[in-house]
């Protein structure tokens, strides 16, 4: 049977058309509407609170184990939550069957179920003097799970992934740019737009080993009157019967000339005979490769390997990159221990640190790594102990205590060395309760402390925060294709998908959606090149879907 | 461990989610018992309340470990 679960804010369309089977005699729609009393009390609506994750996981589960004994097509079911007034729907069943009374049979069941096990409830009555109308603005589904902080607090608004990554783009500028050598500057942000101060090659030059002979010339022998090797540069008119023995790469004596390849000719003493033509003329012209003036690179540009050479080409021994930056990598939490001990009950081994180090290798940075007591008193006096001045980082990263349990003190710990908090929740899954914070030209991230959630973390928040501080160019979405169905429920927080990314013999980006059942799985991340974007409330992604993706960082060699 | 709350049961605990770090791996007694030492309040409910984890009922013999999700699930009134 198939089946789409919906949870949504948003009232449910009056008109849901049926699925498209051919093999379908009945489409069976029922809509559960909002009463006008609740209790024996008059109201003006109704708010319903889920548990989305599991609601729309449960009423799967029902579904299927029903359509065992009642089989059915397919099924759609649609349940609203927040604030929904009276006379309008709070949940929608479609069913789709061959004949009418296995639909009804299911239809039945199905509710009595749901209304057994599925984690969702009316929350209060709204009296009738409340107006409640089509345009009430209710709070996200999510922000109704917003932790408080242990108390009851104003819950915050989440902020969207888009939201979230303009934060950062915004916040994150540009650090001042340091002269470095060539020899230095791999992986640093090109500051400059860097120009040719000569044209490249200074002059025409020889791409085969031969002989050089008037462009015009038809004789068919010739007289050695000359040899010039890579290195020489000795001009002379050449006149009709000259020819003068060329290496690869020689300057030429002057123009109009052409080579002729050595293969192509019988040698005798100092004579050369041509026997057999060429059309190409075997010469690298003058300003072929770049014109003085001429931009090389642009500023902005990651230094890799081709760019060093560029500049070396084109003379720029020293050029103005980014600075090297300097990072500060607290991880938190009691149960952490290192890696080469053997995790007692409760216990779990530190992966965080091995995994933020190997990430920021893409990025030229010095790290310093500490682990932090779950105190937070002690916390605060070894991070005073180890002197962190303001001005001794550029990016500090904080593990686990992003959370609001009582043990969760990182953004205390950020307020308390100066930073303002940006933003601390995003509607995003994995990597929900990522905390962004600013100080002056400085930058905070608190980081969950699942591994996947920091990879996830990482490649959109603090890649993108990189680039911003180093000058680089914004990280981008890339449209691909699914290689694979991938298989999720509809979930009301947007989600990264870790995927392993492959160029199709097409030429198309192709996109393996990986396995993973929460944010603390870390099997997948060894494979992961690539996070897919899956809007909220989507579901299912078919084969051969298209998807915006981010390519991961060091895949890329992009900051 | 992260711990839910929802419903009636956010205006007893005063939140809607908390950490929760055991030593040790939880039976259902032990998570109980964790659990009403921090809201004494919830005993009155516990009778009515179901308890999931990552998103499934649990049954009688699961184990709640640091890396799961617990939900308290009063009963419930969707439809």
């Amino acid at each position: 049977m198939e089946i789409e679960v919906q949870l949504t804010n948003e009232p449910i369309s009056e008109k849901i058309s049926p699925p498209r089977l051919a093999a379908h005699g009945a489409w069976l729609e029922f809509r559960g509407a909002v009463r006008d009393e609740e209790n024996g009390e008059k109201i003006s609506g109704l708010e319903y609170e889920a548990y989305p994750e599991m609601a729309v996981r449960e009423i799967r589960r029902i579904l299927e184990s029903l359509a065992v004994t009642h089989p059915c097509l397919a099924a759609k079911v649609i349940h609203r939550v927040g604030i929904i007034p009276v006379g309008e729907a709070a949940i929608y069943v479609g069913i789709a069957s061959r004949h009418r009374a296995e639909a009804i049979a299911l239809l039945g069941e199905f509710m009595n179920q749901l209304k057994q096990s599925v984690p969702i409830w009316k929350r209060r009555g709204l009296p009738v003097e409340v107006a409640v109308g089509r345009v009430t603005p209710c709070a996200p589904v999510e922000a109704q799970f917003a932790a408080s902080g242990g108390q009851r607090t104003a819950r915050p608004t989440l902020k969207t992934l888009d939201e979230a990554m303009a934060e950062i783009n915004s916040r994150c500028q540009p650090l001042p740019a340091v002269r470095m050598s060539l020899a230095d500057a791999f992986g640093h942000v090109l500051r400059e737009t860097v120009c040719a101060t000569e044209d490249l090659p200074p002059c025409d030059r020889s791409t085969r080993d031969g002989y050089a002979i008037r462009a015009d010339d038809s004789a068919k022998t010739f007289s050695i009157v000359d040899t010039l090797h890579a290195a020489d540069w000795i001009p002379r008119q050449l006149k009709n019967g000259d020819a003068v023995r060329v290496a690869t790469g020689a300057s030429l004596p002057c123009s109009g000339l052409r080579v002729v390849m050595q293969e192509n000719v019988e040698r005798n003493g100092n004579q050369i005979r041509i026997v057999r033509r060429e059309t190409a003329t075997n010469i690298s012209f003058r300003g072929e490769d770049l014109r003085a003036g001429e931009p090389v690179l642009q500023a902005g540009t990651k230094l890799d390997a081709g760019a060093l050479a560029l500049l070396a080409t084109a003379g720029n021994a020293n050029p103005h990159v980014s600075p090297r930056l300097r990072v500060v990598h607290f991880t938190t939490g009691d149960e952490i221990i290192p890696p080469d001990q053997t995790p007692k009950p409760g216990q779990i081994r530190d992966s965080n640190s091995f995994l933020i180090r190997g990430l920021l290798q893409s990025f030229p940075c010095e790290v310093t790594q500490k682990h932090l007591p779950e105190n937070f008193e002690q916390a605060k006096l070894l991070v005073s102990a180890f002197s962190l001045q303001p001005s001794a980082f550029d990016l500090l990263l904080v593990s686990g205590g992003a959370s609001v349990g009582e043990k969760d003190f990182t953004r205390p710990l950020l307020e308390w060395l100066g930073f303002e908090i940006v933003f601390c929740q995003i509607n995003l899954r994995p990597g929900r309760p990522l905390i962004f914070g600013t100080n002056g030209s400085r930058v905070a991230f608190g980081l969950p402390g699942n591994p996947l959630s920091h990879f996830v973390c990482f490649h959109f928040a603090i890649a993108a925060a990189l680039a911003g501080l180093t000058g680089a160019e914004p990280q981008k979405f890339l449209r691909g294709q699914l290689a694979y169905k991938l298989n999720d429920e509809p979930c009301p927080r947007e989600t990264l998908w870790p995927a392993k990314l492959e160029i199709g013999p097409d030429a198309t980006a192709r996109l393996h959606p990986l396995a993973w059942a929460n944010s603390g799985n870390v099997a997948c991340l060894a494979a992961a090149n690539a996070l897919v974007r899956v809007p909220a409330n989507t579901g299912p992604l078919a084969q051969f879907a298209g998807v915006d993706f981010l390519p991961l960082a060091a895949m890329l060699g992009a900051a | 461990m992260r711990v839910l709350f929802f419903a009636q049961l956010k205006d007893v605990t005063g939140c809607d989610a908390m950490e929760l770090a055991p030593p040790s791996p939880l039976n259902r007694e032990q998570f109980w018992a964790m659990l009403l030492e921090k809201f004494p309040g919830l005993r009155e409910h516990r009778r009515n309340v179901r308890l999931t984890r990552n998103w499934e009922y649990a049954d009688a013999e699961a184990q709640f470990t640091n890396t799961d999700e617990v939900a308290l699930i009063p009963p419930v009134s969707g439809g």
